[in-house]
C-alpha cells in the first residue's frame, strides 16, 4: 500500500511535498504526441504505405525524413523543459474577493526556453527565458474565502516546437497565499475604551477632547452617543474623540464587534486593523484562538490579518 | 520576457495571419511541382484557390472574397471538383485522377481553414500530396524540389505553435537544424527498412499512357516515337559498345497482319534460348524506363534471359520469358525503373527449332498490286536470297525517299506507298518488305525496337526517338534481319535518325547530333540523373540483401535487426542531447581568441598560470620577445578591451579584425620561435648523447 502511495506520489505529485529550489530533470517529465502529432504519424504511415506499394524509392526518402524530423522534435521538445530551474514561488497576501498572484521564479539553465505554459487547476501562464537568464511567470488566482490559498499542482507543459509532442511535469510545492477576511466596507468606528473590557483606557479615553459628531452606526457604543445632542433633537450623534484618531490605544476582540456570525466578525475585526493602521492607532486583538500583543506597525498588521485569515482554520 | 498574462483555459485556437502566410508558402511550394504534371485547368485552379485565400486574410471579414471562402461553399466547391476530375479522367478510383483531386481538395482545405485543427489536416494532406509527384517523376530534380516544401512544411508547423512571434528565419533555422538531426534517422531507416517486392494492391488504370512501342504497329505510328526526346533505357556495357550498325534492339515481334496493322502473334507459344555460336558475346545491364508494357530489350540476339541484378529470391526476380519468336517479355507489366543483366551474340544465326507457322506466311486479302509485283520480280530470280537483294535494290534505286512526315494511306496501305506515294519512314519499309517476301511463299516478320544509343560517359541513351523497325526473313532453315529502312537510308542504321533527315524540324533535337551547350547540359544532367537512379530510386531489396553482405552480415535476423537498430538509436539521441552539455562550455568570440592567442604564446614556450591575466601575461609575453613589443601589447590591450570593456558594436569590430590581422602575425613569428626552440633542445640532446 505504501509502495503504491509513493509510486503514485511518484507520477501525479498529489501531494505538495516538493521542496525549492528544484530543477527539472528527466525524472519528473512525460512526454506524448499532441493530436496533430498522432494524425501527423498516421499520415506517415499512409505516405509508407503508398511507397511501398507503388515501389516509390523517394517516397521511402520523404517518409522517413519526415520520421527523423518528428523525432528529433520529440528531443527538441524534451530539451525544452529539462534543465529549467524552479527557483522560488513568492506570493503576496490579498484579501478575499481580489485576485492572489503568485510569482514563479524561474531559470533557463544553458539553454533558452520557448512559451512554457504554466498553470494550475484555476490559473495559466506563458513564459519564455533567454539562455542564462531569469525570468518571472505570474500566476493570477481568484481569491475568493479566507483562509490559506494553496497554488496547488503546477503543471509546466511544452509544445516547442512543432506542436507534434508535448512534453509536461508536475510541481507540487506547498507554496500558498494567504487571503484575509474581506474588511467590512463602512465599518463603525474602532470600539473605544467603553467597552467592558479595559475600564481604566476608558476613562483616559473619555478625558479626550471631543473632536466632532458624526452619525451613528450600528454597534458604536452607547457611551459614545452624545445625549445632549439628541435631546436637541438632532438626531443619533456620536462623539468622536482626538486621541481615538491618533496615537490611541485599543483592544480589538471578537467580543467588541457586536456580530454574532464568526465571518462578519472577523470582516469588521480587519476592517479596524486597517482603520487602526490608519489612524496609528496601537492595537491588541484577541481571537478564541489567538492572542496578539499591543502594538503597531506593517509587521504587526500582517500578523493581525493572518491571524484573522486563519482564525478557526485548521493550519 | 513576460509573456501573456491569461485566465482560464485557452479557447479553441483561430489561425493568425501569420500560420496563414507560412501555410500558403508551403502550400504553394508543394503544389508548384505538380503543375509538370496536372492538367492545365486542375493546377491553375488548385493554386489559383490558394492565393485567393492569402489574399483575402489581409481584406475585410465583410468583403465578397470572405464571404465566398465560407465552408459551405468550400465543400461545394470541392465536391464539384470531384465531379470535373470524374468527368475529365473519365473513371475516379485510380492514380491521376485522385492526384488531382488531391490537389484540388488540398487548396480547397486551405480556403476553409479557420482553427488550429484545419491546419493540422492541411498539412497532413499537403505532406500527402508532396509525395504523390514522385508516380510521375523520382529524379534528382523533384528530390530537390522537396526540399524546400519539406522545410516550409516545418516552419509552418513552428508558426502555428508558437505563442510568442518569434523571427521567421529563426524558425527557418530550427527547422533546418531539426531535419539534419532526423537525417541519420531518414538514412538509417531507408537503408535498413525491409523492402517489400511487388505492390500491395493496385488501382484500376493505373497504367497510364506512357510513350513507347506498342504490341501493333499502323501506319504512322514509330514516326509520332520519333519525336519523343524521351529515354527509353540505358545500357551500361561490360567492355566497349558494340558499333552503331549492331545496336538493334530487340523489342516486339510483329507476325500477324491483316492488311493494314501489324500485331504481335496472339499464340505465340514460349521458346528457349537458342544460339548458332557467334563469335562475339557481349553483356550489360540495362536500365528500363517504365513503360507500362511487358517488353525487355536486348540486342540481337540475346543469349541469356534478363537477370535482375543478383536477386536475392526468386519471389523478387524480375521473371523474363522468351517466345517462340524470340520476344522477351516480363511476367509483370514495367511500372517502375528495372534493371537487368543481359547477354548477347552478335551477328548470330540459329537454326530455329520450331519451323515457322502459317502466320509468317499470312497475308489478308489486300494489297494486290504488291503481291502481283512481288511475284512478278520472283520469277526473274534464281534464289530467295537473290531476291532478297532484288527488293532491297528496289528499295534502293527506286525513288523512295526516308521521311517522317509520309503521306497518308488508305485501305491498300503497302499498295499504295509501294506505287503511290513511296515515301515514309523505317515501318513503311519494313511493312512492305515483309509483304513482298510473304507474297512469294517467304516467311518474314516486323521486329520493332530500338536502333542506335547514343554514349554519355560510360553508359549509352536509347531515347524513344530510336525507335525502329525491320525485317526478319527465313532463309535456308534461319532466321535473317534484313533492315529495309537501310536500303533508302543507310545513314539512319551507321548515324542515326538526325543524320537521315539533317532538315527534318520534327527530329527531336536531342537526337540530333552536333555539340549545342543545351545538349551538352542535358547529357550531363541525364549522367547525373543515371547516378542518382542506380543509387537511390532503385534502392530496393536487392541492393538491400546487397548491403547486408558487404557489412558481412547477410540476411540479418529480426532481433539483430532490432538490436543493431537500438544501439544506433540510442547514439543518436546521445548525438541530439550532446549539444546541451557543450554549450554550457561554449565561449564567446573575444574569448576564443583568447585562447588562441593563449596557444600561440604556449607555442614560443610562453606559457599562462592558471591565475595570470592578460594584461600579465603580455607582460610576460614582452619580456620573453622583446624585438615584437608593439605587436604583442597592442593584442594585449585590444584583447581586454573587448572582453571586458563595453563598447560600440562598431568599434568592436574594427578592433576585431585589427586583432585578427595582428594574431596572423604573431602566429608566424611565435612558429618560428617554435622551430628555434626544437632546434636548440634537439641540439642539446645531440650533445648529451654524444658526452
Amino acid at each position: 500500500m505504501r509502495i503504491s502511495n509513493k509510486f503514485r506520489q511518484r507520477i501525479f505529485r498529489g501531494k505538495p511535498e516538493d521542496t525549492l529550489p528544484k530543477k527539472i530533470h528527466h525524472k519528473r517529465i512525460y512526454i506524448l504526441p499532441t493530436k496533430r502529432g498522432w494524425v501527423f504519424l498516421a499520415s506517415l504511415l499512409l505516405m509508407l504505405v503508398v511507397s511501398i506499394n507503388y515501389a516509390l524509392s523517394l517516397g521511402y526518402a520523404l517518409c522517413f525524413l519526415l520520421t527523423g524530423l518528428f523525432a528529433a522534435t520529440l528531443i527538441e521538445t524534451y530539451k525544452n523543459l529539462a534543465g529549467i530551474g524552479i527557483d522560488s514561488i513568492q506570493s503576496k497576501n490579498v484579501f478575499a474577493g481580489d485576485k492572489a498572484e503568485f510569482n514563479i521564479e524561474m531559470t533557463s539553465g544553458v539553454s533558452s526556453r520557448h512559451d512554457i505554459e504554466v498553470f494550475t487547476a484555476d490559473a495559466t501562464g506563458v513564459c519564455s527565458i533567454d539562455a542564462n537568464a531569469k525570468s518571472y511567470c505570474h500566476l493570477v488566482v481568484d481569491a475568493q474565502k479566507r483562509g490559506s490559498l494553496a497554488l496547488g499542482r503546477l503543471t509546466l507543459k511544452s509544445r516547442y516546437p512543432l506542436g507534434l509532442w508535448y512534453t509536461w511535469c508536475y510541481l507540487h510545492t506547498p507554496a500558498a497565499a494567504i487571503v484575509y477576511p474581506k474588511p467590512e466596507s463602512n465599518p463603525p468606528p474602532l470600539p473605544s475604551s467603553a467597552t467592558d473590557n479595559d475600564g481604566d483606557k476608558n476613562t483616559q479615553e473619555r478625558s479626550g477632547d471631543v473632536a466632532g459628531l458624526r452619525n451613528y452606526q450600528e454597534g458604536d457604543s452607547p457611551s459614545h452617543i452624545a445625549w445632549k445632542s439628541v435631546a436637541r433633537g438632532q438626531g443619533l450623534l456620536v462623539k468622536m474623540f482626538e486621541d481615538n484618531q491618533l496615537g490611541g490605544e485599543v483592544m480589538l476582540s471578537q467580543q467588541a464587534t457586536n456580530h454574532i456570525e464568526v465571518e462578519s466578525q472577523l470582516a469588521r475585526l480587519c476592517a479596524w486593523v486597517l482603520e487602526a493602521e490608519n489612524t496609528q492607532t496601537h492595537y491588541a486583538m484577541s481571537l478564541s484562538d489567538s492572542q496578539l500583543e499591543l502594538n503597531i506597525g506593517e509587521v504587526h498588521k500582517k500578523r493581525a490579518l493572518e491571524s484573522l485569515a486563519l482564525h478557526g482554520l485548521a493550519t | 520576457m513576460i509573456a501573456l498574462l491569461r485566465s482560464g483555459k485557452p479557447r479553441k485556437m483561430e489561425i493568425n495571419t501569420r500560420s496563414i502566410d507560412a501555410m500558403a508558402v508551403m502550400l504553394l511550394l508543394t503544389q508548384l511541382p505538380h503543375v509538370f504534371y496536372l492538367p492545365i485547368w486542375v493546377s491553375f485552379s488548385g493554386i489559383g484557390l490558394t492565393l485567393l485565400k492569402w489574399r483575402s486574410i489581409r481584406l475585410d471579414k465583410a468583403t465578397t472574397l470572405n464571404w465566398i471562402l465560407t465552408s459551405r461553399l468550400i465543400v461545394v466547391l470541392a465536391l464539384s471538383c470531384g465531379l470535373l476530375v470524374k468527368a475529365y479522367y473519365g473513371y475516379f478510383i485510380g492514380r491521376d485522377p485522385c492526384v488531382a483531386f488531391l490537389f484540388l481538395l488540398v487548396a480547397c482545405k486551405f480556403a476553409e481553414s479557420r482553427k488550429s485543427s484545419d491546419a493540422t489536416t492541411l498539412l497532413c494532406l499537403s505532406g500527402f500530396l508532396l509525395l504523390t509527384q514522385y508516380f510521375y517523376s523520382q529524379n534528382m530534380l523533384s528530390a530537390l524540389l522537396t526540399i524546400p516544401s519539406v522545410i516550409a512544411l516545418g516552419c509552418a508547423l513552428s508558426v502555428l505553435t508558437e505563442r510568442t512571434p518569434r523571427a521567421l528565419s529563426l524558425h527557418r533555422r530550427l527547422v533546418s537544424k531539426l531535419l539534419i538531426q532526423g537525417l541519420p534517422i531518414a538514412a538509417l531507416l531507408f537503408i535498413l527498412f525491409p523492402r517489400l517486392p511487388g505492390p500491395i494492391w493496385s488501382l484500376p488504370d493505373d497504367s497510364s499512357a506512357t510513350i513507347g512501342l506498342s504490341d501493333s504497329m499502323s501506319p504512322g505510328e514509330i514516326g509520332n516515337l520519333s519525336q519523343s526526346d524521351e529515354v527509353a533505357f540505358r545500357v551500361e556495357f561490360n567492355g566497349e559498345p558494340p558499333e552503331a550498325s549492331e545496336l538493334y534492339w530487340r523489342g516486339p515481334v510483329l507476325s500477324n497482319f491483316d492488311g493494314k496493322n501489324w500485331t504481335i502473334n496472339p499464340w505465340a507459344d514460349s521458346g528457349r534460348i537458342e544460339s548458332g555460336g557467334a563469335r562475339e558475346a557481349i553483356s550489360y545491364t540495362v536500365t528500363l524506363e517504365p513503360h507500362n508494357k511487358k517488353w525487355l530489350f536486348a540486342l540481337e540476339q540475346a543469349a541469356s534471359l534478363p537477370d535482375a541484378s543478383e536477386s536475392r529470391t526468386a519471389k523478387n526476380a524480375l521473371k523474363a520469358v522468351i517466345s517462340s519468336d524470340k520476344q522477351i517479355t516480363s511476367r509483370s507489366m514495367i511500372s517502375k525503373v528495372t534493371r537487368y543483366k543481359q547477354t548477347s551474340l552478335l551477328r548470330d544465326r540459329y537454326t530455329p527449332t520450331k519451323a515457322p507457322g502459317a502466320l509468317d506466311l499470312h497475308l489478308a486479302n489486300k494489297n494486290p498490286k504488291t503481291r502481283e509485283f512481288a511475284e512478278t520480280l520472283h520469277n526473274e530470280t534464281s534464289s530467295n536470297v537473290d531476291y532478297v537483294n532484288d527488293v532491297l535494290e528496289w528499295f534502293n534505286t527506286q525513288p523512295y525517299s526516308y521521311t517522317l512526315q509520309p503521306s497518308l494511306l488508305g485501305d491498300n496501305p503497302v499498295d499504295e506507298f509501294m506505287f503511290q506515294t513511296q515515301n515514309g519512314f523505317c515501318g513503311h519499309y519494313a511493312s512492305a518488305f515483309v509483304v513482298m517476301m510473304r507474297s512469294v511463299g517467304i516467311p518474314a516478320r516486323v521486329v520493332t525496337g530500338y536502333l542506335g544509343g547514343e554514349m554519355n560517359g560510360d553508359y549509352m541513351i536509347v531515347r524513344q526517338s530510336e525507335a525502329h523497325a525491320w525485317a526478319e526473313v527465313y532463309l535456308q532453315g534461319q532466321w535473317v534481319r534484313v533492315d529495309p529502312t537501310a536500303a533508302v537510308a543507310p545513314s539512319r542504321v551507321n548515324l542515326g535518325l538526325a543524320e537521315a533527315l539533317p532538315n527534318d524540324s520534327r527530329v527531336p533535337m536531342l537526337a540530333k547530333a552536333g555539340s549545342g551547350w543545351i545538349k551538352r547540359a542535358s547529357l550531363r544532367w541525364d549522367s547525373i540523373n543515371h547516378g542518382w537512379q542506380r543509387m537511390i530510386v532503385n534502392f530496393n531489396d536487392d541492393t538491400q540483401s546487397r548491403f547486408w553482405k558487404n557489412i558481412g552480415m547477410p540476411d540479418p535476423k529480426l532481433w539483430q535487426l532490432m538490436v543493431i537498430l537500438m544501439l544506433l538509436a540510442t547514439s543518436w539521441c546521445l548525438w541530439v542531447l550532446r549539444p546541451t552539455k557543450l554549450s554550457a562550455l561554449s565561449l564567446t568570440e573575444d574569448e576564443k581568441t583568447f585562447r588562441v592567442y593563449c596557444r600561440y604564446l604556449n607555442d614560443a614556450d610562453i606559457k599562462r598560470a592558471a591565475h595570470e591575466t592578460c594584461a600579465q601575461l603580455t607582460e610576460k609575453a614582452i619580456q620573453q620577445l622583446p624585438e615584437h613589443k608593439d605587436l604583442i601589447g597592442r593584442i594585449g590591450t585590444s584583447l581586454d578591451k573587448l572582453r571586458f570593456e563595453q563598447t560600440s558594436k562598431k568599434q568592436k569590430q574594427m578592433l576585431r579584425t585589427q586583432l585578427k590581422r595582428d594574431l596572423r602575425k604573431l602566429a608566424i613569428i611565435t612558429a618560428r620561435e617554435k622551430t628555434q626552440i626544437f632546434a636548440k633542445k634537439a641540439k642539446t640532446k645531440l650533445i648529451a648523447a654524444t658526452s
